[in-house]
């Protein structure tokens, strides 16, 4: 109950941001949503299962491009929603070849999905149409896209609750304990994964679609491998096992980010190698998992899944 | 096709697949021996190459006499670094799986520690030196004579660390403990000890391998991943655990790249090595040369 009175002052808190503040903080905001977006959307799939992927800039970059490219042509949220479509289609493609693989096998193999969606276009737009980037034509004001991405976390937030109560999402939690025995108990172990995979998939690529008429002017260093990176990290600091904790995550790196990564490139970027490499040493479930810890000692029961 | 061009890329194919080779035996000692799959691999190797330009630019000292100074250094570090993350993951690690990711997160942080400290040191310009690149040639067609040295350096290394592996004592363990982990144990091989050298050896490899390539390009400190990809494409390639499949490997990728570059366009080259991991992973995870 107090979990939903929160939610629910978030959220007016949210909707009036954009009505009081100065374009600048209205712009912050809009960027941490979008964190909020990707790092909960990630932790659908990589929280319970402990696949860890790192396809998150691929699918925000074909997003992104989907803007690019289809965006003058269809009206406004459009776009969002066919990049939603076309993220989750490719997931599919690539989840059912990619899921067979465990560890940092899959690791390893989102990673190079990243890149060669990065390289695919690079090298389709230096051979084929001679040009380097893209420009977004007559994009939507910017209150339509605060609204737009804020739409998005929103039901990325109620996705990630809903199916943590579902039986969908306790089948998750099975695979990232025990896959053969989830397997054994009569679970779809490859449609659940693949399903959940498209799913995070179209949020990401809807958010990357979102986001990209903020920059009027796109070229393939969208399919930034940081996106990536900065959403594990933001769901692992935050505990990836539970709800709020990728939303604390990405609130708290995302401000940190936005704030310091224009003053302080460098410094931030190692900054964030070291949190990674303490939080990995000591808080293996993240500020959410020490928050479980001090709230109820006594039964490990309680505990959120340690998610990697 | 022509005799030249036929040299040309084979040629040149062997010589970038000699510092594939030498990289790659560096990352595969880290995984094969310890499921640590060790993103920041190739960060090493663009320390190395910055330490080879400030020591060669400003003080004078030859290239090919850095190797000397780059590779103890990162051997230490190595150790270092597995004393104080690696080992304590390993120990901490409740299942294989929890081992395999978390360590990879832990290199993640540290690919992130080491780019930004050596942005924040040498800047993001590009930076290099000449040396030795008067034209050699062979069957005729002409090579730069700084990629000959490099090639028959790196080659020279991974086939010695190899006949070591084979002749002595310390060389069988960590077969043994690449081949059986724990029937290693068992016959009383000392893992942890002989993890943290491997480990170090791994990342002076990593770190040499970095000084050679700084005699032929130009450095940034961006140019750590591709190398790590690459070597993780030669070990997927070669089988992990496997010395030999990584030197083969390596010398096979460094001829299908070249080719790939001469025969169609040079931006095909990463599209090429991105495609072969992935058929690889998909098709046959064990490896062209696994059991």
């Amino acid at each position: 109950m107090a979990a939903r009175l929160a939610g629910a002052c978030a959220l007016a808190a949210l909707i009036a941001i954009p009505q009081v503040v100065t374009p600048y903080y209205r712009s912050l905001t809009l960027a941490i949503l979008a964190d909020v977006t990707l790092t909960v959307a990630w932790a659908f799939f990589s929280g319970p299962t402990r696949y860890l992927s790192l396809a998150t800039g691929a699918f925000f970059g074909a997003g992104a491009y989907v803007t690019a490219v289809a965006g003058s042509r269809l009206p406004w949220p459009l776009p969002v929603v066919a990049a939603g479509g076309g993220g989750a289609v490719m997931a599919l493609v690539v989840g059912a070849l990619a899921l067979r693989l465990r560890g940092p096998y899959f690791a390893v193999f989102t990673f190079g999905l990243a890149e060669l969606t990065k390289h695919t276009p690079i090298w389709y737009e230096t051979s084929v149409t001679g040009t380097v980037g893209r420009l977004i034509l007559a994009p939507p004001a910017p209150l339509v896209l605060y609204y737009t991405v804020l739409a998005l976390t929103v039901l990325a937030v109620t996705t990630s609750v809903l199916l943590r109560r579902s039986r969908w999402g306790y089948a998750l939690v099975g695979i990232g304990a025990d896959e053969e025995r989830a397997a054994t108990l009569g679970i779809d172990t490859t449609r659940v994964k693949v399903g959940t995979f498209a799913l995070s998939a179209a949020f990401m690529a809807a958010a990357g679609a979102a986001m990209a008429p903020r920059w009027t002017y796109l070229d393939p260093q969208v399919f930034n491998p940081l996106v990536s990176f900065q959403t594990v990290i933001m769901a692992l600091v935050g505990g990836a096992g539970t709800v709020i904790g990728p939303i604390a995550g990405a609130v708290f790196l995302g401000l940190a980010s936005e704030i310091l990564l224009l003053k302080f490139r460098y410094v931030y970027m190692l900054a964030l190698g070291l949190t990674l490499i303490v939080v990995v040493l000591a808080l293996p479930s993240g500020l959410a998992g020490l928050a479980a810890r001090f709230q109820r000692r006594p039964s490990a029961r309680q505990e959120p899944i340690t998610p990697l | 096709m022509k005799l030249t061009l036929l040299v040309d890329i084979v040629g040149a194919g062997l010589m970038t697949g000699g510092i594939y080779a030498l990289v790659a035996l560096g990352l595969n000692l880290q995984y094969g021996l310890m499921r640590v799959l060790n993103v920041a691999h190739g960060e090493f190797l663009m320390i190395g190459a910055y330490l080879t330009y400030s020591l060669h630019t400003a003080w004078g000292v030859h290239p090919l006499l850095t190797l000397l100074i780059t590779g103890p250094a990162a051997f230490v570090a190595g150790l270092v670094l597995h004393r104080l993350l690696y080992a304590r993951v390993v120990a901490e690690s409740e299942s294989r799986e929890a081992l395999e990711s978390r360590s990879l997160l832990l290199s993640f942080g540290l690919l992130f520690v080491l780019q930004n400290t050596a942005l924040l040191l040498w800047s993001a310009d590009l930076k290099g030196y000449s040396y030795l690149s008067t034209p050699f040639h062979v069957l005729g067609t002409v090579f730069p004579a700084n990629r000959l040295v490099a090639a028959c350096v790196a080659l020279g290394l991974s086939v010695g660390f190899y006949l070591v592996l084979q002749r002595n004592l310390m060389g069988k363990a960590v077969r043994a403990l690449m081949q059986e982990p724990e029937g290693a144990q068992l016959v009383g091989i000392n893992i942890s000890r002989l993890h943290g050298l491997c480990f170090g050896i791994g990342i002076a490899m990593s770190a040499v391998t970095g000084s050679l390539v700084s005699m032929l390009f130009e450095l940034t400190p961006f140019m750590g991943l591709p190398y790590t990809v690459t070597a993780l494409v030669v070990v997927i390639l070669g089988g992990l655990g496997n010395v030999m499949g990584s030197l083969l490997g390596g010398l096979l990728l460094g001829l299908v790249e070249t080719a790939s570059v001469y025969l169609v366009a040079s931006d095909i080259r990463i599209i090429a090595s991105y495609a072969v991991l992935s058929l690889i992973l998909v098709l046959k995870p064990s490896g062209l040369f696994g059991r």
